[in-house]
């Protein structure tokens, strides 16, 4: 299935502000103003370093957390503010979550049959026993493990296929969007490669979208259709892959681009990467609005920022 | 392009390779736990001399991590070293004699007097578990001098100021009372290095260094600790998987799969002309920035549990060229070049031949096009 733009987007994303207040006094603006969109089919990805508020982001859009403000949109639903019942109930099956660590986000007390058929329960989705077994066999099958893993436990099983059940258990539910926050940064180079090719064929066969968090550029670039980068809660640029690739506008995405290390020992030697420090460069996030550059590529910055970055990101070729 | 014409440019730049610091040599390794023993080190050699950087590349439960271990002393306590030496020479302080001691035969009290901290420094993945959350900055890194040297607190406290400021932080009389938290992670990552830099060490260990740190942190640390190396001729050894992370820095390259280095070279000849297929594998699962390849080639399978006695190769299981004698026989180390050796059958001359997969020769065609018109 490719990526369907005509429907409209099924996440939007508009002004999302989420600040947390510490110790009653001190107001952590984690994300600001934030708009984005992902269609239907397609995979966003979101980088930026720690502390960029990009899994505030994702966990803000599933509804963890109580958004400050703005809207987001989901099939056509506000699920920004209070739900009713309905809008709840296709949030909480339509919309599913990777976590990072799958040690962590699997109930070790339980068999992977129910951790991946919980989902099954709580929603009342099958008719019989036998329906739910079956179910569940045939998710096992689909992300690479055996009916015969049913009865076992979360320990018994390695990092790769831990992570592969997280995904069994998001897929039984159907869903339309998958937020896949930092799902493989805790898994081997080779188990890795493993789970994204999993996670790709899925999304070919039941055509589901990916909000995929990470700080990999290389996989983040792999993996995803559009780009959205993230710096101290801000959405400095966004576009399709190649724009952001072959394009970068906004300093900080260059000083990122740059220091992506490549398998390529003659030329890293001599590369030194970009420096870029928020203080010292004299942008105020908070006064730019979004710029288009062409397609569907933006740039947060002011009129003259955006003048002088184009005339730095035509002087000097990236490798 | 030819491959060999363009590995002879890191052969003209390589160190002299004489001085030898650290020599690793037929080291195993076994643990002891409630399972029954966990066989982690089955034969690891190794050598470094000064000035050098060797990498030691593998996924987690290698045996990346324990073969350094046990050179810098500091082995887990239910750890058994069946076999092995590990020959550490340094320049003593009193003579200025170089000094050779096997790290195996010296006990704890003798290392931690002579080796940690003083000769052979570390720093780790994780820099907030490293520091000590309860100690200023300034108390962490006199703390090493003054334990080993005995070094007066005043020169102590200056020489603390020049390695700050060395390290690349702003303002050191301000940082030297401050404690991590009120620091960033990367400025905590050159904090660990100031203190591993602080007693003057011969031999400078990273493990993961950068793994914790985000991208851009990443390629600045990583040019940080080649610059200090450059400027104290001291020799490095990197642990990591993140083959990226060693094209930056590596002159010599080991990787590791189930306690076993299965490939050696100089970085070119590993990224230019890899000869084990796990190296094949390793290479082709990272994503490439420039080919839009519909799917990443993936290396089947997860790597054995040591608890199990290996029969014959250990990679042969997940690996697509293994032959038949793969099964029952273990491969040697063949030679291919002064310093290019690999493990597997597929180098014996009986041996079928097989070249490396179309995909990944055709990568590597191209990194070298993209090497010659940078440089």
């Amino acid at each position: 299935m490719s990526i369907d733009y005509s429907t409209g987007p099924i996440l939007k994303v508009e002004g999302l502000k989420q600040y947390f207040t510490t110790r009653g006094k001190y107001v952590v603006k984690a994300v600001d103003n934030v708009n984005f969109e992902v269609y239907r089919g397609e995979t966003y990805g979101l980088v930026g370093e720690s502390g960029s508020g990009k899994s505030t982001i994702g966990r803000s859009v599933i509804r963890l957390y109580e958004p400050t403000a703005g809207k987001i949109t989901f099939k056509g639903m506000d699920i920004s503010g209070k739900m009713d019942r309905q809008t709840t109930d296709v949030l909480r099956t339509k919309m599913q979550m990777i976590f990072q660590d799958p040690m962590a986000s699997l109930n070790p007390k339980k068999k992977i049959g129910d951790i991946i058929g919980e989902g099954l329960d709580i929603h009342h989705m099958y008719s019989s026993k036998e329906d739910r077994k079956a179910k569940i066999d045939a998710i096992l099958k689909k992300v690479g493990l055996a009916p015969e893993h049913y009865e076992r436990y979360p320990h018994q099983f390695s990092g790769g296929q831990r992570q592969r059940v997280g995904i069994a258990r998001v897929l039984i539910m159907n869903p339309e969007l998958i937020i896949a926050d930092e799902c493989i940064s805790a898994l081997d180079v080779s188990i890795q490669a493993q789970v994204v090719n999993l996670m790709k064929d899925i999304q070919e066969e039941t055509g589901t979208a990916y909000l995929f968090i990470a700080h990999d550029l290389s996989m983040v670039k792999y993996i995803s259709d559009r780009i959205g980068v993230l710096h101290l809660g801000h959405l400095l640029e966004t576009g399709t892959t190649d724009e952001i690739f072959d394009n970068p506008i906004h300093p900080y995405t260059r000083s990122l681009l740059s220091a992506i290390p490549s398998p390529n020992p003659e030329l890293e030697r001599n590369r030194t990467s970009l420096t870029y420090d928020y203080r010292e460069s004299g942008v105020d996030y908070n006064k730019g609005t979004e710029h288009l550059i062409s397609g569907t590529h933006y740039v947060l910055g002011t009129d003259a920022e955006i003048e002088k970055w184009k005339k730095d990101a035509g002087s000097t070729v990236l490798a | 392009m030819d491959v060999q014409e363009f590995i002879k440019r890191q052969e003209a730049i390589k160190p002299k390779h004489d001085e030898k610091i650290l020599d690793i040599r037929d080291l195993d390794i076994t643990f002891k736990t409630s399972a029954g023993p966990i066989h982690a080190i089955r034969g690891v050699n190794i050598d470094l001399c000064r000035g050098e950087t060797v990498a030691i590349v593998g996924e987690s439960g290698s045996g990346k991590s324990v073969s350094v271990k046990a050179a810098a002393g500091i082995l887990a306590g239910n750890a058994i070293v069946n076999s092995g030496a590990i020959d550490f020479t340094y320049t003593d302080s009193k003579t200025g004699e170089r000094v050779t001691v096997d790290i195996l035969k010296k006990d704890t009290k003798w290392i931690r007097k002579h080796i940690n901290g003083r000769r052979i420094a570390m720093i780790f993945q994780d820099p907030m578990t490293s520091l000590d959350p309860t100690m200023t900055i300034g108390k962490q890194i006199m703390e090493g001098m003054i334990w080993h040297f005995n070094t007066p607190k005043q020169e102590a406290y200056e020489k603390s100021l020049k390695l700050l400021e060395e390290v690349g932080i702003t303002e050191p009389e301000k940082r030297m009372k401050q404690y991590p938290h009120q620091l960033s992670g990367g400025m905590r990552q050159r904090v660990v290095i100031a203190i591993a830099l602080a007693c003057d060490p011969e031999l400078l260990i990273c493990d993961e260094p950068t793994t914790a740190l985000d991208v851009t942190i990443q390629a600045k640390i990583l040019e940080l600790i080649k610059r200090l190396q450059m400027e104290r001729g001291i020799s490095v050894i990197y642990i990591t998987h993140d083959l990226g992370v060693v094209a930056k820095v590596a002159d010599y390259i080991n990787v590791m799969y189930a306690g076993k280095i299965v490939e050696k070279g100089l970085a070119d000849e590993i990224f230019y002309d890899p000869r084990h297929p796990y190296t094949w594998g390793l290479l082709l699962a990272m994503p490439d920035l420039n080919t839009n390849d519909d799917r990443l080639v993936t290396i089947p399978g997860s790597p054995p549990n040591l608890l199990h006695e290996v029969k014959g190769d250990a990679f042969a299981p997940r690996n697509v060229y293994a032959l038949k004698i793969d099964e029952k026989l273990e491969p040697p180390m063949f030679r291919i070049s002064e310093d290019h050796y690999a493990a597997t059958w597929l180098l014996d001359p009986r041996a079928p031949k097989v070249e490396m997969p179309e995909e990944l020769k055709n990568r590597i065609q191209r990194m070298m096009e993209e090497a010659d018109n940078v440089n």
